[in-house]
């Protein structure tokens, strides 16, 4: 081929402009610290890139959102434990009071210090956050869910649990509604209460009573009646007879599923009352004890009516503390959640960091080698230029 | 010996003339275009002299040719118009290359900051911070897209400019080739049956640098002048007459130029335009500028209508249920410019989950419309009548026609081409951010079942009795009334539905059970439509619910990358091509300096040996006068 002047430049120029492009792009490379700037450099890796930035992004959300999340389960977590420390001590306090010779001072001083409980379950049922919301208040954050009245309390909240998203799929419930927690707890066993009819002239206490066949128990109201100090006839709804038998003194009467022990000695014609359990606010409980204290303390009462109703307001504590514990149990799952998905949200964030260093971060060894090589072809090139250019006939003419 | 003097005298002239031509050789030796040129000599025709011998009568000058190869100049022309084309393109490839980066500008990063707020506000909503902050980042989100928008406009624009400076520059070239072309036939006509060198180099270096601009196929006539054609045969040059081009508006659209030429009759001839810088630029306009734009504001209808008809079903800090976060301007819809008939397009985004990318043109032939993709090439089935009542449906669009079209009559749809540039925060009072569900759900204290509602989801949120409060109650554990009246049949876990909204109820009802739905106002602390608004981002909203808004993103990083790095490798390929030809061409045409120097050295001593003749002839001459003296 024949080689002429202007190509021989020409070609060396873009040679040259070629080689210098070249090590600009490495230079950039090397002072960036990445081994693409543009799409361009290497698409795959750049929409992985972007991607996995995004993922990352929204872990770490994740964990900014379960750590609050976490937050706001201890606090409920705590309270918890607080109101049943409450209301450990308020059953403690019934059963004094049920221990049958107490002076109607020492009862106007259990009733007092009742009170006083109430008022702290009433500051703990209406606990603030470090925000300031009210954590048994449902979605209604902003207003003291409860308020005392004289038959028990108000309720001002609403039924919303709030979720937080922890993870791509997973959310926690954080908080439970004071309607949840505090208004609807079981009275009596859970199932049903038994009460005695207010005119019984015996003296038969109220034990325990329990469901015993959950198949052949079907709800519903019935009647204990004596018909003689030694008989008994159990009636439904209806009136009809459903068992009758000879009554033992801490015997259990059995009946559609049910099972009632009484003790004591019955007059002719009392009565006990079997009802189906109803949803009763802790309050209402709590303010029934109180009333039964004061009365007693106000004048002289039936040491059997009054034990009835401790005892019923002991059931009612009980029914309270269980489900205070549900909620609790329910609360230290959701931190377990929490802990476990923070845990995978940890290592996934470690992963995603490393497969976008790996993408993008450069590896200076390869680059700093392809500089210098670039640098001594283009030095090279540039001798190689001026050696030629030094080749022509004119020179010797 | 007057024969001796004679040849000496025209070698001494012609060797001159050939020294000349080396000189001239050397001084061009750096002129673009210039071909090499070399003398062509010839003995003169031998005399009979006195003797009876033939014998020669010198050197005769036939003329000056330049060394030419019309196959090396032609593969020139067609890999400039390769080059030229590749070069366009790539530079607009890459600059929004450069302006996406791997982050597509920001964008995948605003996006994530949007719905890492809207997680931040549901964590606390009712903190007036948070809600600022989302609010924030709203914006910059809306920033980033406009800017981004703003930026593919700008290429847009200066696609434009670009076209017109080509065009100005085709014109020129083209009427200083039809006037080369005059000199050209004048100069070969009284040469005698020399060729104009000079001339013809000029006009092969501006036959290559038109190709450049736009490709050219050429044909020479017997006169020496030069024919020139473009795209698919339109004539540019014929012999001293040219073709003028020209700009025109786009007919869709008067802010897109297009190429139309003096005999076109108005009519664009920009589709036969596909090489040389202005085939290029045509090219980067429908495959790299608008596609982006089309793509960034498919992104970003996206993120305003699914976030706005999420707020829909929240309620706010008012009370209210949410108003729109976002406001999009819908998509384009113009009528050519050659309709005869008054119809106008209605087009409102309908699913858009369906919505594309890609631009559309809905025609009329006189009883039934048709819908093209202008991407694809392929019609789109269209459902619908195109009335209000009953819209054309098709691609994620609602098209509805008013005014009476005239058959031939056409539109054209831009369904995203305008979100990126009007996308903006309709949203000013935090309070506004709906975060709360529109509806509460509750059970009733009083009952006694083990049957629990779940949250009610809003279904219709311009349903007018949506807030209304409802209660549902249990007449036995398998029916339930709504407001007191009617029974319905329950099934546990079964939906419900009333008033725009529906919920499920599961487990066992006692027979008085009541639930309520009701307004959910005052409920500060409800954030569950937050938590919706931040989940949005893991759901399939783009691509019929198979695309996540960040997969989009990433999507677009992919796609401007590899498209970019595909025409870096076309064009350093056109670049190899272009280097081939240009050196095919300076090998066969160059100035190569040394040869000029042994040249100059051969006439050189050919001048002298020349010279050296005639002393001796000189000498003979004297001779013979001295002795004859």
């Amino acid at each position: 081929m024949r080689v002429t002047t202007g190509l021989e430049q020409t070609q060396f120029l873009s040679a040259i402009n070629q080689l210098e492009s070249s090590i600009s792009q490495t230079q950039l490379q090397i002072s960036s610290g990445e081994a693409f700037t543009t799409a361009a450099q290497d698409p795959v890796a750049a929409g992985l890139v972007s991607n996995y930035d995004q993922v990352l992004a929204q872990s770490q959300q994740y964990g900014t959102n379960g750590s609050a999340a976490q937050s706001s389960l201890n606090t409920e977590d705590s309270t918890l434990t607080q109101i049943q420390n409450a209301l450990q001590s308020l059953r403690d306090l019934a059963l004094q009071a049920n221990s049958g010779n107490l002076s109607q001072q020492n009862l106007g001083a259990l009733a007092t210090q009742a009170t006083q409980i109430q008022q702290t379950l009433l500051a703990l049922a209406n606990t603030q956050d470090g925000s300031g919301n009210y954590i048994f208040a449902g979605y209604n954050t902003q207003s003291a869910p409860f308020a005392l009245t004289a038959t028990g309390s108000t309720y001002a909240g609403d039924q919303g649990q709030r979720q937080v998203q922890i993870g791509p799929a997973q959310t926690v419930v954080i908080g439970d509604n004071g309607d949840l927690v505090f208004n609807q707890i079981k009275t009596g066993n859970g199932a049903f209460t038994v009460s005695a009819a207010a005119g019984n002239s015996g003296s038969v206490l109220v034990g325990a009573s329990s469901v015993t066949s959950a198949a052949a128990y079907a709800g519903g109201t019935y009647t204990i009646s004596f018909t003689s100090p030694t008989t008994y006839q159990v009636l439904d709804s209806a009136n009809a007879v459903v068992q009758s038998g000879a009554y033992t003194s801490g015997q259990a009467i059995t009946f559609a599923g049910a099972q009632v022990t009484l003790s004591g000695t019955p007059a002719t014609g009392d009565t006990f009352a079997v009802a189906p359990s109803a949803n009763q606010s802790l309050f209402t409980s709590v303010q029934n004890l109180v009333n039964t204290l004061s009365q007693a303390a106000g004048g002289p009462t039936s040491q059997v009516s009054l034990s009835n109703s401790i005892s019923a307001s002991i059931e009612n504590i009980d029914q309270a503390l269980q489900q205070m514990q549900d909620v609790q149990a329910s609360v230290g799952a959701r931190l377990n959640t929490i802990t476990t998905q923070q845990a995978v949200g940890t290592s996934q964030q470690t992963q995603l960091k490393e497969s976008i260093s790996k993408l993008q971060s450069l590896d200076y060894a390869s680059a700093i080698t392809t500089l210098d090589q670039q640098n001594t072809t283009l030095s090279a090139a540039l001798q190689a230029y001026t050696l030629t250019q030094g080749l022509s006939l004119f020179k010797y003419l | 010996m007057a024969n001796a003097f004679g040849i000496d005298l025209s070698a001494l002239q012609a060797f001159q003339q050939a020294i000349t031509v080396t000189s001239n050789n050397v001084a061009n030796a750096n002129t673009p275009g210039y071909d090499v040129e070399s003398i062509q000599l010839s003995s003169a025709p031998p005399q009979a002299n006195g003797l009876g011998l033939n014998v020669g009568a010198g050197v005769v000058v036939d003329g000056v040719t330049r060394a030419y190869s019309q196959t090396a100049a032609n593969q020139l022309n067609s890999t400039q118009a390769g080059l030229g084309s590749v070069n366009a393109l790539q530079s607009y490839a890459s600059q929004i290359d450069n302006l996406f980066g791997t982050t597509a500008g920001g964008l995948s990063t605003a996006l994530q900051s949007y719905y890492n707020a809207w997680s931040t506000v549901s964590n606390a909503p009712s903190s007036g911070a948070a809600r600022e902050a989302l609010l924030g980042a709203a914006q910059s989100l809306a920033t980033n897209i406009n800017t981004s928008g703003a930026q593919l406009q700008q290429l847009d624009t200066s696609i434009n400019t670009g076209i017109t400076s080509d065009v100005q520059q085709i014109n020129s070239y083209a009427s200083s080739i039809a006037s080369l072309n005059q000199q050209i036939v004048t100069a070969s006509a009284s040469g005698k049956g020399q060729s104009p060198n000079e001339l013809l180099d000029q006009r092969d270096q501006l036959v290559s640098k038109l190709a450049s601009l736009v490709g050219v196929t050429t044909s020479t006539n017997s006169d020496g002048s030069l024919n020139v054609f473009i795209g698919t045969g339109q004539p540019l040059v014929l012999e001293n007459s040219t073709t003028t081009l020209k700009t025109i508006a786009n007919p869709f659209n008067a802010s897109q130029l297009e190429i139309a030429s003096s005999d076109s009759n108005g009519n664009s001839i920009s589709s036969s335009i596909t090489s040389g810088d202005l085939g290029g630029l045509l090219a980067a306009r429908s495959q790299v500028v608008n596609p982006a734009l089309n793509q960034l504001g498919q992104i970003a209808t996206a993120v305003a209508v699914t976030s706005n008809a999420q707020q829909g079903k929240g309620l706010d800090l008012n009370g209210q249920l949410g108003g729109a976060l976002f406001s999009i301007a819908a998509p384009l819809a113009n009528a050519s410019v050659a309709n005869q008939g008054n119809a106008s397009l209605d087009v409102a985004v309908a699913n858009v989950g369906a919505l594309t990318a890609d631009n559309y043109q809905l025609s009329y032939s006189g009883s039934a419309y048709t819908l093209t993709d202008l991407s694809t090439g392929a019609s789109v089935a269209l459902a619908g009548a195109g009335t209000a009542a009953n819209p054309f449906t098709a691609a994620g669009l609602s098209i509805v026609v008013s005014g009476a079209p005239a058959a031939g009559d056409a539109f054209l749809i831009q369904p995203t081409a305008q979100a990126p540039g009007s996308l903006s925060v309709a949203l000013s009072d935090p309070n506004g951010i709906a975060a709360a569900g529109a509806l509460a759900t509750s059970a009733a204290d009083t009952n006694t079942g083990t049957a629990r509602i779940g949250s009610a989801s809003v279904i219709d949120p311009t349903n007018p009795n949506l807030l209304a409060s409802t209660t549902l109650k249990f007449t036995s554990p398998t029916t339930y009334s709504i407001n007191g009246a009617g029974s319905f049949a329950y099934t546990s876990g079964g939906t419900i539905s009333q008033d725009g909204w529906q919920v499920t109820i599961s487990g066992v009802p006692a027979p008085g059970d009541t639930f309520t739905v009701a307004s959910n106002v005052g409920a500060t602390g409800d954030n569950s439509n937050a938590l919706a608004s931040a989940n949005q981002q893991n759901q399939g909203v783009l691509g019929n619910g198979q695309t996540s808004i960040g997969g989009a993103v990433s999507t677009l990083v992919t796609a401007i990358g590899s498209q970019t790095q595909q025409l870096n490798t076309a064009q350093s390929a056109q670049s190899a091509l272009n280097s081939q030809a240009q050196s095919a061409v300076q090998s066969a045409s160059g100035v190569n300096l040394d040869t000029e120097a042994a040249n100059l050295l051969q006439w050189q001593q050919a001048y002298q040996a020349a010279a050296q003749a005639l002393t001796i002839a000189n000498s003979l001459f004297t001779d013979l006068i001295n002795s004859i003296k």
